[in-house]
C-alpha cells in the first residue's frame, strides 16, 4: 500500500485544473491510432521520410558552433515507453547539455524506427533543432506498435537516412562528428533493401547497401551508439547484443531503467566532448537532483573508462553463415 | 456480472493489474461500465504497465483508465482533490486523452486535505520508532476528524460552495492545529482555490448515479490495500483506517438495490509481501533480493518493503474474516521459475506451541487483535510445501490453501501477461463451477520462462 507518488501541492493543483484536463503528449498518435484503420495510418507530413532531401544541422550567428545529435527510436511493441519518456524528460536533456556546459549549440533530431517488412510506418525523421521545437517533433510521432516479433527492425533504414539524407555543419565545417543514438530492442537487418529505399524514401537505388558499408558511411559523420535496455523482454536478448556489439563494439549501452535515458545520452555526449569523466558528469546529475545516477554509471561504466575510441573489431561484422533465429529461419 | 477485487494480504499483490486485465474489452464480452472504488483514498498504488510499455500507479483513478474505462469515486472513498490533479496530468502525458471527464465523484465523499496530511505526519513522527507504517498521506486523519467531527468534515460537494467550504477548512486546520501543533500547510485561501478549481472540472454526482452505472453494464469494484490490513481485522496496531474487506462494495451494491450480484475475487501473489512494520512470519531478505520490485520501494514514511514465501495461514485467516471470496486471482507466477526455492508455509511454530490457522473473531476487540499481533510476532513458519517451478503446480497448491478457485493467474505486468477471465459471449464467471473450475484446461497458464518485466 502507499503511493506518494503524486505530489498533495496544492498550488499545483489549481494551476492544474486551471489548465483543464489535459492534453496527451502525444497526440497525432492517439489521434490516429484511435480514429482509423490500421492500413491507413501514415507518417505526419513533418516527419514522412518519403522525398526527403536533406536535414540540415547549420551554424548561425545565434549557434555559431552547432553539433548534431540524432537519437532514433524503436516504436514497436514494449520499446513505445521510449519516446514518451523522452518527451517528459526532454528539458532535462537539454539543461543538462546547455546548463553543465558539455554541449554550448545542440541541435537534436528525432526519429523513430519500425519494420519495413510489416509496418505501415517502418521511419519518421523529424528536424534537427535548437529549441523546443522539438517537442512538437515528438507530440507527431505515430507510435505504430507493430513490429513483427521477428528480432529485426528496419535500424539499417534509419542509417541510410542518416548517412545519406542529413547535412551537418559540425562535421563539414569543423570536421566533429555528430551523435547518432538508436535506441531499441532488436536487431538491424543485413543490408539496405533498394526496394524499401524506394518505397520509404522514393529514392532510386541500383543495388542494396550491406549493413556494414551503410554503417561505415554514417560513421564518417556521426559516432554511432545503441541503447538497448537491460534484460530486455527477448529470448533471443543475447544475439541482439552480440550483432550489435560486433557492429558498434563498446558504444552498445545497455541501460537498466529506461526512465533515464535522458540522462544517459547527456553523459554519453559529454564523455564524448570530453567536458566531463564518468565521476564529474554523475555529479552533475546529482547536482540538477537527477536520482538517474546508478543506473546511469552502470550504463556508462565501459565508456567512462575507454571513452574516445570506438572499436573497430577485425571480426566479420555479421556471421556471413547466417544464425539460425527462433521459429528456425536464417536470417541475416 | 460485477466483480469485486480485494487483496487478500497487506497490499501489492497485484490488484491494479487485475482491474487492467479485467478492463480489456474481450470478444464477445460487454463492455465494463466503470471501475467504482469504496475505501481508502489518495495512497493506494496500483501499478499498471499497458503492453506499449507505458507504467502508471494508479491512486484515485481506476486502474482500468487505460481501456477508457470510466472511474467513479463512491461516497466511501476518501478524495484527494490535490493528489488528483497531479495524477491526472501523468495520466494525459501517457496518452490519456481527458483523465478527467473519465471521473465521477460522489458529492458525499470526505475530502482529505493538507491539513490532514500535515497532521498525519506530525504524529507519525512523535510515535519515533513505535510507527504504524502509515503513507503519511493523512488517510486515517481524514477517517478520524469524520468520525469525530461528522457534520464539519469536508466533503467533495462543499467545493461548489466557496464560503461553505472555507468555513470548514479554516475549522479543520484550527483544531488539528489544537490537537498536534502547527501544521506545515498552505494557507485555507489557497487550499480553497485548487478545491473550487475541482469542483469545476470533475463531476460531481448524488445518489442515483451508482444505480445508473450498475445498470448500464458490469462494475469493477477496485479496492484498496489489503484485507490483513483491515481496520478491524488486520493484526492491530499495524493497520489502516479502513475498512478493506468487501464490505464497502457489498454496502454500495445494497444501496443500489444489487445486494449480493457480484463475484467476490480475491488477489493474493505467489509470495507475501508487507509495506512497513507488523507481522510478516514468512519473512525473508533473501526473497526480496531475489524477487526485486521494479514499482514499490522504500516510503518515506511507511518504510521498506518487505518480502516472505506464502503465508497460508495468513491468507486463510483473510479469506474468513473477510466473509468468503469466490475465486481467486493469483499474481506473480512466474516468480517460483526466477527462485525456485519459494514455497509455502502452512502453519507457524509458536512459544505456545504450533498454529496451523489463525482464529478469525467478531470484528472489533482490538484488545485481542492486539494479542495476537503479538503472537505472530513470536510465531516462526513451519510446515513448508515446495511446489516447485510449474505454475500450475502452484495454483494447485494456491487454492487447496485457500479453498477457492483459481479464475484468473498472472505472470507478468501487461494484461497479456493473465489467464482469465474465461472470454466469450458472457461476463458471467463460472462462479458455481466451484474448485472443478481450476482443473479445465486453459483457465490457468503456463509462463514464459523469462520474466517478461
Amino acid at each position: 500500500m502507499g503511493s506518494g507518488t503524486w505530489s498533495t501541492d496544492v498550488y499545483g493543483a489549481a494551476a492544474h485544473y486551471r489548465d483543464a484536463a489535459g492534453t496527451s503528449a502525444f497526440d497525432y498518435s492517439d489521434r490516429v491510432t484511435t480514429s482509423s484503420p490500421r492500413h491507413t495510418w501514415t507518417a505526419h507530413a513533418s516527419l514522412d521520410p518519403k522525398g526527403l532531401t536533406t536535414r540540415e544541422s547549420r551554424d548561425s550567428d545565434e549557434h555559431p558552433a552547432s553539433l548534431a545529435l540524432a537519437v532514433l527510436f524503436d516504436v514497436t511493441g514494449s520499446m513505445r515507453a521510449v519516446p514518451r519518456a523522452l518527451q517528459t524528460k526532454l528539458p532535462e536533456l537539454f539543461g543538462l547539455l546547455l546548463r553543465k556546459g558539455y554541449v554550448e549549440h545542440p541541435q537534436i533530431l528525432f526519429g523513430a524506427v519500425g519494420d519495413a517488412t510489416c509496418d505501415r510506418v517502418p521511419l519518421q525523421i523529424g528536424q534537427f533543432e535548437s529549441d523546443n521545437r522539438m517537442d512538437d517533433d515528438l507530440g507527431n510521432f505515430l507510435l505504430e506498435g507493430g513490429g513483427g516479433g521477428q528480432m529485426t527492425e528496419s535500424y539499417e533504414l534509419a542509417l541510410y537516412a542518416m548517412a545519406r539524407h542529413t547535412s551537418i555543419d559540425c562535421h563539414e565545417k569543423r570536421g566533429r562528428r555528430g551523435y547518432l543514438f538508436l535506441i531499441g530492442d532488436e536487431m538491424p537487418y543485413g543490408k539496405v533493401k533498394a526496394r524499401e529505399v524506394r518505397a520509404v524514401f522514393g529514392d532510386d537505388l541500383a543495388e542494396d547497401i550491406p549493413l556494414p558499408s551503410i554503417l561505415a558511411e554514417v560513421q564518417r559523420k556521426f559516432d554511432v551508439y545503441f541503447i538497448v535496455p537491460a534484460g530486455a523482454t527477448h529470448v533471443g536478448n543475447a544475439a541482439v547484443l552480440g550483432t550489435w556489439r560486433k557492429l558498434l563494439g563498446q558504444n552498445v549501452i545497455e541501460l537498466d531503467d529506461l526512465g533515464a535515458v535522458c540522462e544517459t545520452l547527456a553523459l554519453t555526449v559529454g564523455l564524448g566532448e570530453e567536458a566531463i569523466d564518468l565521476a564529474a558528469g554523475l555529479d552533475d546529475l546529482a547536482d540538477i537532483g537527477s536520482d538517474a545516477g546508478g543506473t546511469v554509471g552502470k550504463a556508462l561504466a565501459t565508456l567512462g573508462r575507454g571513452r574516445g575510441t570506438v572499436a573497430h573489431s577485425t571480426a566479420p561484422l555479421i556471421d556471413t553463415v547466417g544464425t539460425p533465429g527462433p521459429g528456425g529461419t536464417t536470417r541475416l | 456480472m460485477h466483480t469485486i477485487v480485494v487483496d487478500l494480504g497487506y497490499g501489492d499483490a497485484g490488484k491494479g493489474t487485475v482491474v487492467d486485465r479485467l478492463c480489456v474489452p474481450r470478444p464477445g464480452a460487454a463492455p465494463v461500465s466503470a471501475v467504482i472504488r469504496f475505501n481508502g483514498g489518495a495512497q493506494a498504488a496500483h501499478n499498471v504497465v499497458t503492453t506499449d510499455g507505458r507504467h502508471h500507479t494508479f491512486a484515485q483513478f481506476g486502474s482500468g483508465t487505460f481501456s477508457g474505462i470510466p472511474t467513479h469515486l463512491s461516497r466511501l472513498m476518501m478524495v484527494d482533490p490535490a493528489a488528483l490533479a497531479i495524477e491526472a496530468r501523468h495520466l494525459a502525458s501517457l496518452g490519456v486523452p481527458d483523465p478527467l471527464a473519465l471521473l465521477t465523484v460522489d458529492r458525499r465523499a470526505r475530502l482529505t486535505t493538507p491539513y490532514h496530511a500535515a497532521a498525519n505526519r506530525a504524529r507519525e513522527r512523535a510515535r519515533g520508532t513505535a510507527r504504524h507504517g502509515s503513507c503519511g498521506m493523512g488517510i486515517g486523519e481524514t477517517a478520524a476528524y469524520a468520525l469525530a467531527h461528522p457534520a464539519d468534515a469536508p466533503t467533495a460537494g462543499d467545493c461548489t460552495s466557496r464560503t461553505a467550504l472555507r468555513r470548514k477548512l479554516t475549522l479543520l486546520r484550527d483544531r488539528l492545529t489544537a490537537a498536534v501543533g502547527p501544521l506545515d500547510a498552505p494557507p485555507v485561501d489557497a487550499c480553497t482555490a485548487a478545491f473550487t478549481a475541482f469542483a469545476d472540472h470533475v463531476t460531481l454526482v448524488d445518489e442515483s448515479h451508482l444505480p445508473g452505472l450498475l445498470r448500464r453494464g458490469p462494475a469493477v469494484f477496485e479496492g484498496a490495500q489489503g484485507v490483513l490490513l483491515d481496520e478491524w481485522h488486520g493484526f492491530h496496531p499495524y493497520t489502516t483506517w479502513s475498512t478493506t474487506t468487501f464490505d464497502g462494495a457489498e454496502t454500495l451494491l445494497a444501496e443500489a438495490g444489487r445486494p449480493h450480484t457480484a463475484l467476490r475475487l480475491g488477489v493474493v501473489r505467489t509470495y507475501t509481501t508487507r509495506h512497513g512494520p507488523g507481522p510478516l512470519v514468512t519473512e525473508d531478505p533473501a526473497l526480496a533480493a531475489a524477487l526485486p520490485e521494479p514499482h514499490n520501494g522504500h516510503g518515506r514514511w511507511q518504510g521498506g518493503f518487505r518480502a516472505g514465501h506464502f503465508d497460508a495461514p495468513a491468507h486463510a485467516y483473510a479469506v474468513a474474516a473477510c466473509g468468503g471470496v469466490d475465486g481467486l486471482a493469483v499474481t506473480h507466477l512466474d516468480a517460483p521459475a526466477r527462485h525456485p526455492a519459494l514455497r509455502l508455509a502452512r502453519g507457524y511454530r509458536t512459544p505456545d506451541g504450533p498454529m496451523d490457522r489463525i482464529p478469525a473473531a467478531r470484528p472489533g476487540d482490538l484488545r485481542r487483535q492486539q494479542a495476537l499481533t503479538e503472537r505472530l510476532l513470536t510465531a516462526r513458519p513451519d510446515r513448508w510445501q515446495t511446489p516447485g517451478s510449474d505454475p500450475r503446480d502452484w495454483t494447485d497448491a494456491l487454492s487447496d490453501a485457500l479453498s477457492a478457485p483459481v479464475l484468473l493467474t498472472s505472470c507478468g505486468p501487461t494484461a497479456a501477461d493473465k489467464t482469465g477471465p474465461p472470454d466469450g459471449p458472457s461476463t458471467t464467471w463460472p462462479v458455481s463451477a466451484g474448485r472443478a473450475t481450476a482443473g479445465q484446461p486453459g483457465s490457468r497458464s503456463r509462463c514464459p520462462e523469462t520474466s517478461p518485466a
